[in-house]
């Protein structure tokens, strides 16, 4: 086999999964990358409400996850039927999922395994943790959530963005939004030593900074937002903790007077294309707090609605669209 | 008798309560429906208090040991119910796995119980045949897996299926659609093996069901005794004296939950003494001088007495009753649309139907204040008599002259004292003024001692219009 993912995501100690749309092939992505990293022992779960054995939204069967022995896995109580590896159990945490408590699995044998981890992103950390403490060297995360399931990942951790024809739009739609997500991971952090320092400090809700880092008072409505009109026309640094939305940066684009719009986070861009691209022709810039990386973007022809693309044309048209390396996980190019 | 939830939250039951900390499932299970020790049962009271006395004795000393024992308490998981089993069903490895999570926490904890003086009538011990069971290797390690060692035929079956899953690992897609049939055909094997020794390991198990649920029961009691031994400390509680007289005597007794809300504002509470025998005692006084919380400090420790806690007193001493009721209509009763006069009526007469010919003591806030003041006080006076011929101690808090006439015992609120201008600090919140120059303390009275005239005095305090108060001093 071919290292196609295995090169690219290097030593990151979490590789987390998403899909820019339902069936956007992650768990082909995933299999991929376990195969590829075989050697290591691995461990893995799921965040976000993916838990049923077949897709409730579009009734195609989801597919299980083949893993080698000796892999660690957390999942529902309720998918031990669906796991047909010889397992061990581990422990059993407090999250609870619809489908019963998540207990932490080892698998004894090679096989199929199914994931239902815990529904939010903030139930992950404590699960690494108990992971590595159980000997991992990995944890690759099936992130259901979309990008939010990245939130609050650490230094080091880098994604996987899996982009599928269940799209709507055909090819053109498919690569302007898979530019629009990778663009908006690419944002970087402040270069400026002072304003890094000052974001990395910062737990308010917004806040407002010089470009050197230098906090400027800040005129709130009452109802906690700031008053865009009364913002500075001087460049300086708006601070999101929240999400940044397409309305918020339509009404700073509309001010006329370029602003830089720092978040936590790639997860926090809530916005769509349009509305960051206005932003960006008025001369708005965006930071990040922590940089989140995606190593690679997955492409899979395949529709769940029937309305299958042209695999070489997919790929050639996200190749020309965004810089991160694309991937056909079927391994022909 | 069962505690309901309005004499508990009328008392300040359920406050003490909430700072009652078990570690385990089991111990929780027991604070919400404690135990309640009635006439007949001294013996078990004692001895719930010895244990509690014991463990209270090794905390004054600063022991390890009783740390080492809460966290292991706090590691158990209520598994009552895969023990309970409403179906037939055998237990899958999760639930193999927190059965055998719950044996080696019991036998840790066993262990270091072992290390503890004897805590008379409860004793903790292991389940070493189900542990074994369970672990056969008998390695205590945490991890559970339907291993070889439970059916012997899984070894063959798991073995072939590894040949397989080695042969998957070398072959490319070709020649992996028969390896993968032959393996799902082990698998399917090796489930139906595993199955017959889940169900086997559940029956052998579940025959020990009623040890188990004993155990956890155990376990519940020694965690709740340690949670009232901490309170007990914390608190500076007294061990209860159970006497067979109808004798209630209470020294330098709070009201905690009062205590706390005075101490958050910068005051301090007054502790109280009081002795009740057979029939009616009176308390009388000042508005606000605290004979609600006094009434209220006795009930709440008469309750805590008969569910085997500590008292909040430097001494109290008590005998069991068949049941103890409180009468105040400071709360719902008027959301439900009865008048508080009405409310207390009813109350009253259900305890003194349930009550008849037991030994019963209850409490009454202000009878009849609700009512015109001539009829209240003499209703109030003849229920004093009433109770005096029954079985029971009452104590009873009144404004009205002459209830205290047929009392055993009068205690009146010290009171307020001679009015001293200079005492008056302008700049003081008057709630705050009055609770500052009111002397809590309950002196003992004849029966027949007129109420004191602190009306006038209180407006005064709490700054009422001063045209109002000339026309009120000129009338009275």
């Amino acid at each position: 086999m071919t290292p196609l993912l295995a090169p690219l995501v290097g030593d990151a100690p979490t590789i987390t999964i998403i899909g820019l749309c339902k069936n956007a092939g992650k768990t082909t992505a995933m299999c991929r990358l376990i195969e590829e990293l075989s050697g290591e022992v691995l461990a893995m779960t799921s965040v976000g409400r993916d838990g049923e054995r077949t897709d409730v939204v579009t009734g195609t069967e989801k597919p299980e996850i083949w893993v080698p022995e000796g892999t660690l896995f957390a999942t529902a109580r309720g998918m031990l039927p669906l796991c047909d590896t010889t397992l061990q159990v581990e422990g059993v945490t407090d999250v609870m999922t619809p489908l019963g408590a998540v207990g932490i699995f080892r698998a004894l044998s090679d096989g199929f395994i199914q994931l239902a981890g815990p529904s939010a992103v903030n139930q992950l950390a404590p699960l690494s943790h108990t992971f590595r403490a159980m000997g991992a060297r990995r944890v690759l995360i099936d992130g259901a959530a979309g990008r939010k399931s990245l939130a609050g990942a650490e230094p080091g951790a880098c994604a996987i963005l899996c982009v599928g024809a269940s799209m709507d739009g055909g090819v053109s739609a498919i690569a302007a939004e898979t530019a629009h997500t990778c663009r908006l991971f690419a944002t970087p952090e402040a270069e400026h030593t002072g304003l890094w320092s000052a974001l990395s400090r910062e737990t308010a809700r917004y806040a407002l900074y010089t470009l050197e880092g230098e906090r400027l008072p800040l005129a709130l409505e009452e109802n906690g937002q700031p008053r865009w009109h009364e913002l500075p026309r001087e460049k300086c640094v708006l601070w999101i903790g929240g999400g940044v939305t397409g309305p918020t940066l339509r009404t700073l684009a509309r001010r006329g007077a370029p602003i830089v719009l720092a978040a936590p986070d790639a997860t926090h861009f809530l916005c769509d294309r349009t509305s960051t691209e206005t932003f960006h022709r008025c001369g708005g810039e965006l930071l990040v707090r922590q940089k989140l990386t995606i190593a690679a973007v997955t492409a899979n022809p395949w529709s769940a609605y029937g309305k299958h693309l042209d695999g070489a044309e997919l790929l050639r048209a996200l190749r020309s669209v965004v810089t991160v390396p694309v991937v056909n996980v079927k391994g022909e190019n | 008798m069962k505690l309901n939830s309005q004499l508990k939250e009328d008392t300040g039951y359920s406050w003490v309560m909430t700072r009652v900390e078990p570690a385990s499932p089991f111990g929780h299970a027991l604070v919400r429906n404690p135990k309640w020790y009635g006439p007949g049962e001294q013996d078990k009271l004692e001895a719930e208090f010895s244990r509690v006395d014991t463990l209270l004795n090794l905390m004054g000393e600063g022991s390890v040991l009783l740390e080492s024992i809460i966290h292991i308490l706090s590691e158990f998981h209520d598994i009552r119910n895969s023990l309970k089993r409403p179906t037939s069903a055998p237990m899958d490895e999760v639930e193999l796995f927190e059965v055998k999570h719950f044996l080696i926490y019991l036998e840790r904890l066993a262990e270091e119980c072992g290390k503890l003086p004897r805590l008379e009538g409860l004793e903790i011990r292991p389940m070493d045949a189900a542990l074994n069971l369970l672990d056969p290797s008998g390695r205590r390690l945490p991890a559970f897996s339907v291993e070889n060692a439970f059916e012997p035929a899984l070894e063959r079956v798991r073995e072939e299926k590894a040949l397989v899953e080695n042969a998957l690992r070398q072959t490319e897609k070709k020649g992996r659609d028969d390896l993968m049939a032959r393996r799902r055909e082990l698998v399917l094997k090796e489930d139906r093996l595993e199955l017959e020794a889940r169900k086997r390991l559940t029956m052998a198990l579940l025959r020990d069901r009623d040890t188990f649920l004993s155990t956890m029961e155990d376990i519940g009691r020694l965690d709740l005794v340690l949670a009232k031994a901490k309170l007990a400390r914390r608190f500076c509680c007294c061990r209860p004296a159970i006497t067979a007289e109808a004798r209630v005597v209470a020294v330098d007794m709070i009201h905690p939950e009062v205590a706390d809300h005075l101490k958050e504002r910068g005051g301090e509470f007054t502790s109280v003494s009081l002795t009740l025998e057979q029939g009616a005692t009176v308390i009388t006084g000042a508005n606000m001088g605290g004979k609600s919380v006094s009434m209220k400090s006795l009930t709440l420790n008469l309750l805590l007495a008969q569910t085997g806690f500590f008292a909040f007193a430097k001494a109290f001493s008590a005998p069991l009753f068949d049941s103890v009721s409180l009468i105040c209509t400071d709360r719902q009763s008027v959301e439900q649309g009865l008048s508080s006069f009405g409310a207390e009526v009813a109350a009253l007469g259900d305890v003194l139907r349930q009550e008849k010919g037991k030994f019963f003591y209850v409490a009454l806030d202000e009878f009849a204040r609700g009512t015109n003041p001539r009829e209240g006080a003499a209703l109030a006076r003849a229920l004093v008599e009433y109770l005096g011929r029954l079985n029971c101690v009452a104590l009873l808090t009144t404004h009205y002259d002459g209830v205290s006439d047929a009392a055993r015992r009068h205690y009146r609120v010290a009171g307020l004292g001679a009015l001293d201008t200079a005492a008056i600090r302008k700049d003081e919140a008057p709630l705050d003024r009055l609770s500052r120059l009111m002397d809590y303390h309950l002196i003992e009275s004849e029966p027949g001692e007129p109420c004191p005239r602190d009306a006038l005095r209180v407006c005064r305090l709490l700054d009422l219009e001063p045209d109002l108060m000339e026309i009120f001093s000129k009338n009275s």
